[in-house]
């Protein structure tokens, strides 16, 4: 079946929300993809909302998921984090995929993908504010997603505080891109963690 | 795999990927072996030379010896011949060749694979009990089943609580508290060691033992070859026990990190493991060879039946081990739990048979297919497992540094291990006299020397005798050839070292730079603080644009916005060009801070340009010539064209002056993105200008210099 140019052939171009300046390209033959993967993901795509996602893709047509279907695939479904991966890669910020950012948020979540480009992801994924900043709430947030009622709210302070101050370079009180990914680097385990199977 | 991984993480994944590879090395290795040796003596020999009286027997399966014993299975079925064919296949080069070949093969990926981890997976600093690192780094997108989250989030959160509760823990030790962990680290070393050589030692009393019940006939009584799976047996009983014997340890002895427990235990395994393989291989060397015949053979029987009992106890320790704790773990006693996989203990059994198939290779040729046998069972058997049976490991484990131990313990130990015990038996040992490939000669390469002396007969092989005689033989090369590599070496070490300073100047750099922004801002606040003041007391004073009822927050939030903006303007740059940043950075942006703020004094009438407390000037161009443009200005009063800002109205000079000089500081210091910074600061000063004039209007003004600013981002967010 027919597919848009731009996943069968090597440029997808991402607008990454809130960094100042950057276009990332992602360039789908240095991620190695195999052939068979944008055929299994229409696949997939299809599959959640079968009367809405057209077969034919070659006049470009613009057909968007809601987040509430995206966020029911089994890959998806027990991440505390679903609703902000999916925010993350769609366009207007709102979770509305279409296919493009559909197939563009399955290969940086891939193998394959990376470190830098994960880090950037990953970033955007723990931002809850969107302000390009990992502040103290963005990081209480991501930590009850992460243990839910388990701590208590004197704790969970503590750990954030902990986490600031242990990551924060240049002492502006919150994690910018640059610590996040200092800290990243770190941590070799992260291309392994971060990464979805599909 | 995907619901391995989706239940039990990666660190249980990283085992069974291990598992796979080492089915591939023996898939090669077969192939190899089966390919090149086994299958011309087949086609040239059709029958094996089975002596009367002996036939197959279940017995066979167990002790390798017997039927199994005059077959292919063995190095002493294979002929010493040259078979002539279609070619002439020499054997014994065959053999040596195939063998040492499939062993620079062998070596060859593991160095490649360990070098791909280790720079893949190496890691400065030990962030495994930060904070930071557990909350964000460490949760594991690909884990799917609804249950195995709500695990691994108790987990998370037990970790998280546990490590607030060190944390408030770590005050010094007392020295009798000292002491004693000390007593307790030499203790628990002294006890596994002392195990490890203990065991070793019963080994070898017992294989002196039945070395003296064995005799060298070719006929054995039924006693007798049961006799033979004893030590087999007790090895593989101490490979089962001891290793849970040292997981004990755990509970009475404190590390100080997980990283050093990992490590402790890591020694401990391999010491006791090398230690009963080295005991066996010296038994076989020295004491076999001298006494049996077809020594070779024999060693490769013993082999067979270690891999074999190895084999069985594996799936015995996962019907006990797991099975059973898990059903005591469920029903009879709650409180112990239900078992964790342990990958550690299982990666080291599946590199103690690994290393049982290396050493094997020489003298049972056919051994990596019962391997692939062993392998694939026990895939299958460890999955179910460990699907009924246990539940994930609890510490989220860093996966990715294990592999890459892992993976360098296979190679040092096991492969270097295996490679010189063959080694050493084809040069130094007497290979048999009547069974093999290389009877009758001195050592095993011998056979080659002979080739090569064939060859001297040959014209036009000359290079291949050369070759052998002065690289292969003489010494001084293999001399010189470490020298070479031992100065590389050295090279790159000493150009890490340098790499590492550097890295941790880089750091420090960072905090600064860190801290001059906040100062800055600091000052900066402080000034329209006392500016505000100023103007409230001297109403007559030239007021031009700051009117008392706007808000000092505004305006200072304009200056800081303009700040901010040029920071994170800054810092992008460098990040975005990657490389080391040029620390001539640094005095740009304080130049032009302190070039925006001796403006901003000039205009609320302070003529003394000469005090700038506080500010240290690096680059002083920029500086002097604001000052300039603004004096200039001020003493006359002249109005001067505009170059290249177009879109000033009819205003001030002075402030105008002042911008172009600072313009042009910065175009010559080349500062590439100078042109937002002077449109927010062109912003900046309409704003100021137009509130000069018409004072309630401000807010819009500041909106205005606001929306230019946003402007200024927006057009280079597109014009990249």
């Amino acid at each position: 079946m027919p597919f848009p140019e731009e996943s069968r052939l090597s440029v997808v171009r991402l607008r990454s929300q809130g960094f100042s300046g950057k276009r990332w390209v992602i360039n789908k033959q240095s991620l190695r993809m195999n052939n068979s993967m944008p055929t299994r993901l229409h696949g997939r795509y299809h599959e959640l909302a079968p009367h809405l996602v057209p077969m034919d893709y070659t006049n470009d047509p613009d057909c968007k998921l809601p987040l509430a279907l995206i966020v029911n695939m089994p890959e998806l479904k027990e991440n505390p984090f679903r609703n902000r991966i999916v925010e993350a890669f769609s366009e207007d910020g709102m979770g509305n995929l279409s296919f493009n950012e559909f197939v563009d948020m399955f290969s940086v979540l891939s193998e394959t993908a990376p470190r830098e480009l994960k880090a950037i992801y990953a970033f955007k994924i723990y931002d809850f504010n969107v302000d390009n900043f990992l502040c103290k709430e963005d990081l209480e947030k991501t930590l009850n997603k992460l243990t839910k009622e388990e701590l208590t709210p004197e704790e969970v302070d503590l750990v954030c505080e902990k986490t600031i101050e242990e990551a924060d370079l240049d002492g502006d009180n919150k994690l910018s891109f640059a610590d996040f990914e200092n800290m990243i680097s770190r941590a070799p385990d992260f291309l392994s963690t971060f990464h979805i199977r599909i | 795999m995907k619901e391995i991984g989706g239940r039990f993480g990666t660190s249980v994944l990283t085992y069974f990927l291990f598992l796979k590879w080492l089915l591939m090395f023996n898939v090669v290795s077969f192939l190899i072996n089966f390919g090149f040796i086994t299958i011309p003596l087949l086609v040239y020999d059709h029958s094996p030379n089975i002596p009367e009286g002996v036939s197959f027997r279940g017995l066979e399966l167990l002790t390798g010896a017997g039927y199994f014993n005059y077959s292919v299975l063995y190095y002493g079925s294979y002929s010493n011949e040259t078979l002539v064919g279609l070619v002439a296949y020499d054997m014994k080069l065959a053999y040596f060749f195939t063998i040492s070949l499939y062993m620079v093969l062998c070596g060859i990926a593991l160095i490649f694979s360990m070098a791909k981890s280790f720079k893949k997976n190496y890691v400065l600093a030990d962030p495994a009990s930060n904070s930071a690192w557990q909350l964000l780094c460490t949760w594991d997108f690909s884990v799917t089943n609804e249950r195995a989250v709500k695990q691994r989030k108790n987990n998370l959160s037990v970790q998280l609580k546990e490590s607030l509760s060190e944390g408030a823990q770590k005050e010094m030790l007392t020295l009798s508290e000292k002491m004693k962990h000390f007593g307790v680290h030499l203790g628990s070393w002294l006890l596994s060691t002392g195990l490890a050589f203990g065991c070793g030692a019963g080994i070898y009393f017992l294989c002196q033992y039945e070395q003296q019940s064995t005799t060298d006939e070719s006929s054995w009584t039924p006693l007798q070859e049961a006799q033979t799976l004893l030590v087999p047996f007790i090895v593989s009983l101490m490979n089962l026990v001891v290793p849970l014997f040292y997981a004990l340890f755990k509970k009475f002895e404190v590390y100080s990190s997980q990283r050093k427990q990992i490590y402790a235990l890591v020694v401990r395994n391999v010491l006791f493991k090398m230690s009963i393989l080295a005991v066996l291989c010296y038994y076989w060397m020295h004491v076999v060879a001298k006494k049996f015949s077809c020594w070779e053979s024999m060693v490769g029987q013993a082999l067979y039946r270690l891999v074999f009992f190895d084999f069985l106890f594996l799936l015995l320790g996962s019907f006990f081990g797991e099975f059973l704790s898990n059903l005591i773990g469920r029903k009879l006693l709650p409180s112990l739990g239900v078992p964790e996989f342990d990958v550690a203990r299982n990666v080291f059994e599946l590199i103690y048979a690994q290393t049982l198939s290396w050493i094997g290779i020489y003298f049972s040729p056919l051994l990596p297919a019962i391997q692939i046998l062993k392998c694939f069972i026990l895939f299958y058997v460890k999955k179910v497992s460990l699907a009924q049976n246990c539940q994930p490991p609890q510490r989220t484990g860093r996966a990715a540094q294990m592999q890459t131990i892992l993976i360098a313990l296979l190679f040092f130990p096991s492969f270097v291990g295996a490679l010189s015990i063959v080694a050493y038996t084809a040069w130094s040992l007497t290979p048999s006299e009547q069974c093999g490939p290389f009877r009758g000669q001195n050592n095993t390469f011998s056979a080659v020397g002979v080739w090569i002396e064939d060859l001297q007969q040959i014209p036009g092989s000359q290079w291949a005798v050369w070759i052998y005689h002065h690289v292969i033989r003489s010494e001084v090369f293999y001399f010189f050839l470490a020298l070479i590599v031992i100065i590389i070496i050295y090279i790159f070490w000493q150009v890490t070292q340098g790499r590492k300073l550097l890295i941790a100047q880089l750091r420090q750099q960072i905090i600064n730079e860190g801290k001059d922004k906040s100062f800055l801002l600091d000052k900066l606040q402080n000034l329209q603080k006392s500016n505000q003041y100023v103007k409230q007391k001297h109403p007559n004073k030239r007021t031009n644009w700051r009117s008392k009822d706007l808000p000092k927050g505004d305006q200072s939030e304009a200056m800081a916005q303009a700040l901010l903006a040029k920071q994170m303007f800054e810092e992008e740059e460098r990040s975005s060009s990657g490389g080391v940043p040029v620390p001539a950075d640094i005095p740009t942006s304080s130049a032009l801070l302190q070039a925006m703020l001796a403006r901003q004094r000039a205009e609320d009438g302070e003529f003394e340009v000469h005090r700038m407390p506080d500010m240290h000037l690096s680059s002083s161009s920029a500086v002097a010539q604001a000052m300039q443009a603004r004096q200039a200005s001020l003493t006359r009063d002249s109005d001067q064209d505009y170059s290249g800002t177009g879109f000033f109205g009819d205003t001030s000079s002075a402030v105008v002056q002042a911008m172009r000089a600072r313009q042009t500081a910065e175009d010559s210091l080349s500062y590439s993105g100078s042109d937002v910074m002077t449109q927010v600061m062109q912003a900046r000063q309409r704003a100021e200008e137009s509130l000069q004039d018409s004072a309630p209007a401000g807010p819009s003004a500041l909106i205005q210099a606001m929306l230019a600013r946003q402007q200024a981002q927006n057009e280079y967010d597109d014009g990249y």
